[in-house]
């Protein structure tokens, strides 16, 4: 537990200190649909917090790191869940 | 890499969620048959890495980035059964929550990223032989995160080249070259992070070493 703990925090950490030197460039597959002239569609799913974002923070960098926050939290609960669910308890 | 919703011809995400849902389906056989309870936070540390690893785009060329996708990250640490699961969880959480990659193409996500990535723990037995050295090891890992990202690109290329939206930009024969040619760049950036990650986990918490040796990697 106090591993994970240790760990959790560097990935914070981590987040927090690289964020600023991320690059906001369109990705591979972005780029490949604009020199296509393809333009995303409006979906009908926005997401609750849209391009990793939280609409009541301001500053980008904190809206930013509060929703990767939240989003390391959420995928930690879902595959601790999913991981109690599909393994069992040594027998032996 | 993620496809947003409105890229995909609905034919196509049928067959790519009934695709990825026959390997997630066998790939939670495999770990209810095989994996201890003790694996648990494991999967999930590395799963959460990959999820905070993703939002950190690295610039490539051209104005053009990419990221980590993961995949061959966690074939080598969990094993190809349960890294389907740990990817399929973080492009779930992804698709839901912040909307990165649409819900009617979350079948070919899961396909590009998850299922071909544990493909990469096949690529690196296949490279790496029975009992490779840590050095064999390592490279074995660089060429299949590469490839990962690589085969990833060519059939997302091929869903939106058969898709009607790419169609008047030249259908495959533009998007499969094109979806290649960002890929097998971004591809390096995937290769070097993994071999660094993998190699700085084994050296700092040899731990790691013995979860490798459960999964058959008998590194000398």
């Amino acid at each position: 537990m106090k591993a994970s703990a240790k760990v959790l925090f560097a990935i914070i950490a981590g987040l927090a200190v690289l964020l600023p030197f991320a690059s906001d460039d369109p990705d591979g597959l972005e780029t490949v649909a604009q020199n296509a002239d393809v333009e995303e569609p409006e979906g009908l799913w926005h997401g609750l917090m849209p391009d990793y974002s939280i609409p009541a923070i301001e500053n980008p960098y904190f809206s930013t790191l509060a929703s990767g926050i939240a989003g390391i939290f959420l995928v930690l609960i879902f595959t601790f869940l999913v991981g109690v669910a599909s393994t069992r308890i040594a027998r032996d | 890499m993620h496809i947003p919703d409105g890229f995909l011809d609905p034919y196509v995400c049928a067959l790519t969620y009934f695709v990825s849902f026959i390997f997630l389906f066998w790939a939670w056989r495999k770990v209810k048959a095989a994996y201890p309870r003790s694996v648990v936070p494991l999967l999930a540390m590395s799963s959460a890495f990959v999820f905070a690893a993703q939002m950190l785009n690295f610039p490539i060329a051209y104005g053009t980035s990419g990221h980590l996708v993961g995949g061959a990250f966690l074939a080598t640490l969990l094993g190809p059964h349960a890294s389907m699961l740990s990817m399929t969880i973080v492009l779930l959480i992804q698709a839901i929550f912040f909307a990165d990659g649409g819900i009617f193409t979350f079948g070919a996500n899961i396909l590009n990223m998850a299922i071909i990535g544990a493909l990469s723990f096949y690529i690196v037995k296949l490279l790496s032989g029975s009992s490779p050295s840590q050095k064999r090891f390592i490279a074995s890992i660089f060429a299949a995160s590469w490839l990962s990202v690589v085969l990833g690109a060519l059939l997302c290329g091929i869903q939106i080249g058969v898709s009607p939206i790419f169609a008047s930009a030249g259908g495959l024969l533009v998007t499969v070259p094109a979806m290649l040619f960002w890929h097998i760049m971004i591809g390096v950036g995937e290769a070097a992070i993994t071999t660094s990650l993998i190699s700085q986990l084994v050296r700092i918490r040899p731990v790691i070493l013995e979860r490798l040796a459960i999964l058959g990697w008998d590194i000398r």
